[in-house]
């Protein structure tokens, strides 16, 4: 079992949905590395694919998705998209922990919390069960809940914040190290959301794990990430240390998403609304930049060629008229 | 257990007052159809040339009794009676206790219903979870295809179908009644049998009519918990695949034991054409007889006992989700 924070470096990941006008592609050559013991953020709207990336860490695409091509290489697991069958099912929850969204009702309802825990111990083989009760008592207790309460009670008797704790318990208990949360804060009140990104961010540091944090709130990602990712129509548009990227956005479309941000104090039209809307499957531009429709640097060259993910030190961008001047 | 026991107090205190609901209903409704047995076979007699207070005298010889009282003050005897389960005396049945005929008839009744619809559940549910599981492929049409067509056939119509197949056309089961008259009722072989062999089909007709209903319920719970984000959570998390199997079928299963509670109350009465076709003395058949021949008394016992039968049924259905589903226990209203 790995002891350590493990890195993950996805390569040129393209995974595909089969739809009546053919396969489309979800996420489409995706490189990202994730360094061993950082948070990462990945920023997007809806449809953009960062659900499904974060699926593809666990490979675990659901029909009628599929990988087609890359590979998501973790660190004591080797390429997860050529595990198949029980080695696959035994590295989800032993060493990569997903988090599912709060609103998502993540637990079966019939069964109380320590019930299910059991199963997670059984299913992986775990020998002394006790123990795990144990840990669980205390990563529940760690996130500022009563374990004993929590692992006796139902699903229903569980607020959307316990609820969320309980979920990252899960996905912690068994010792994995490197934890995917897919929209860990959305649905919750704002206290709620601040109480569970300062546990992610503790925990994170107390024991030693590499994380990814998928969301649509960039808010959430300044909080918590060191790097930053953004995605758009499948592509990873911009990438970066998140300071770096939010205090000096280079790609068009994170420029555009930061000033739509409304600000506390200052005049509310100050914030403006990213014009036309997002890409579907379906009208996600086949050739070319993704992006060009809604840019405001769109050149001749962004109708034909896709603008290839250039790096500049510890940023990478995806944008001709940007890496143009850069590298002019 | 106490919000159980508190559960169960309350249940039966409205079960009696439906029961009495019912009976009071039953009691009138029976008796404000035309024709009356006594009357008819003393006006017989009167026709016949025999003197009024003879032919009285004569009735009360053949049928054991004579009404007496208002209409009201028999529903007080009537009501007396139900409490110390005294139903009256059949008028066709010589006079017999009317709870000694319905019992005769039930286990006629029962016995083939439950064998019927407990078969025709479990592989109807089990079916329904291949069904939901390869809905896309061949297999999964095929069952869902088998499950509406027998779902659109009358019962009667299956009834009939298979007494002419297995009892006319190539006779290898009979359809002439629950069991062979030669054989000495009790533990012998030849009995036990034969009542074996005349099940068959009685009991084939009740699992295939309900058959189609269990295998489209199951596949559309199932399909739907298959959708339910626990169980992709699950998967995600590691869990064995005999593990996860276990959650959707509990979840799965869940809203069909209230179709089954009731299907087992509504069948006790809805026996009637299956019963006829294969000959089967049981309380459909009874109830038929009883209004032919205007026998009020077993009339009201038929219909109380199928009453009683729904309403325990639904008792025992809503007992059985608080056990088996922790939201229904705690009182709390169940999410969707």
């Amino acid at each position: 079992m790995a002891k350590q924070a493990p890195g993950v470096r996805i390569d040129g990941l393209t995974v595909v949905y089969k739809t009546p006008a053919g396969e489309l592609p979800a996420v489409r050559d995706v490189t990202l590395t994730l360094e061993p013991g950082t948070i990462t953020g990945i920023v997007g709207e809806s449809g953009s694919g960062k659900s499904t990336l974060a699926l593809s860490l666990l490979n675990a695409v659901q029909p009628p998705g599929r990988i087609a091509a890359g590979s998501v290489d973790i660190d004591g697991l080797g390429d997860v998209v050529a595990l198949r069958g029980e080695n696959l099912r035994k590295a989800r929850g032993k060493h990569v922990g997903y988090v599912f969204q709060a609103a998502q009702n993540s637990l079966n309802p019939l069964k109380t919390v320590g019930k299910q825990l059991l199963d997670l111990g059984r299913s992986h083989g775990v020998d002394d069960l006790r123990g795990l009760v144990r840990e669980a008592k205390e990563l529940l207790g760690r996130m500022g809940l009563d374990g004993a309460r929590v692992l006796d009670s139902h699903q229903h008797e569980l607020s959307g914040g316990m609820r969320q704790r309980v979920g990252i318990m899960l996905a912690l208990v068994l010792n994995a190290h490197l934890v995917v949360l897919d929209e860990p804060t959305t649905a919750l009140d704002m206290i709620t959301q601040a109480n569970i990104l300062k546990i992610v961010r503790e925990v994170h540091a107390e024991r030693g794990l590499t994380t990814l944090v998928i969301t649509h709130d960039i808010g959430v990602v300044a909080e918590v990430a060191d790097r930053l990712a953004v995605m758009y129509g499948g592509r990873l548009v911009e990438q970066g240390p998140t300071r770096q990227v939010l205090g000096a956005p280079r790609h068009p479309y994170t420029r555009g998403l930061i000033k739509a941000i409304p600000r506390l104090v200052g005049d509310i039209a100050e914030a403006q609304a990213l014009p036309g809307r997002p890409p579907t499957l379906v009208t996600v531009p086949k050739e070319g930049c993704v992006f060009r429709e809604r840019c405001p640097l769109r050149m001749d060259v962004c109708d034909t060629v896709d603008p290839a993910a250039l790096a500049d030190g510890p940023r990478v961008v995806a944008c001709h008229a940007v890496n143009v001047k850069e590298h002019a | 257990m106490v919000v159980i026991a508190r559960r169960l107090a309350g249940h039966l205190a409205r079960g009696v007052v439906m029961i009495l609901v019912v009976a009071t209903i039953s009691f009138f409704i029976v008796r404000s159809i035309p024709g009356d047995p006594v009357a008819a076979h003393t006006q017989k007699l009167i026709e016949q040339g025999m003197a009024p207070e003879a032919a009285a005298q004569a009735t009360r010889v053949l049928y054991g009794f004579q009404p007496k009282g208002s209409l009201w003050e028999q529903y007080g005897d009537y009501l007396h009676g139900l409490l110390t389960f005294d139903l009256g005396q059949s008028v066709t049945h010589a006079g017999a206790p009317v709870t000694d005929v319905l019992a005769e008839a039930a286990k006629w009744t029962v016995l083939p219903v439950l064998a019927g619809t407990l078969l025709s559940f479990l592989v109807g549910i089990i079916l329904g979870v291949y069904a939901a599981i390869k809905r896309t492929g061949k297999l999964g049409d095929a069952l869902a295809i088998s499950g509406s067509l027998l779902h659109g056939v009358p019962q009667y119509v299956l009834g009939l179908l298979l007494s002419a197949i297995f009892a006319t056309l190539i006779p290898i089961l009979p359809a002439d009644g629950p069991v062979d008259i030669l054989f000495e009722p009790g533990f012998n072989a030849g009995y036990i049998a034969s009542l074996f062999d005349h099940a068959v089909l009685p009991v084939a007709t009740y699992a295939l009519a309900a058959y189609g209903g269990w295998i489209l319920a199951m596949k559309s719970s199932v399909v739907t918990v298959l959708g339910d984000d626990f169980i992709l959570a699950a998967e995600l998390r590691g869990m064995k695949r005999s593990i996860i199997f276990r959650y959707i079928a509990r979840n799965a299963i869940l809203p069909l034991f209230t179709i089954l509670a009731l299907s087992l109350g509504l069948l006790l009465g809805g026996a009637v054409f299956i019963e006829r076709i294969f000959n089967y003395p049981g309380l459909g058949l009874l109830l038929i007889e009883s209004i032919t021949m205007r026998d009020y008394a077993l009339m009201g016992g038929a219909f109380l006992i199928i009453t009683v039968s729904i309403i325990v049924a639904n008792i025992v259905a809503d007992l059985f989700y608080s056990v088996i589903d922790p939201r229904v226990r705690s009182g709390e209203e169940v999410s969707a």
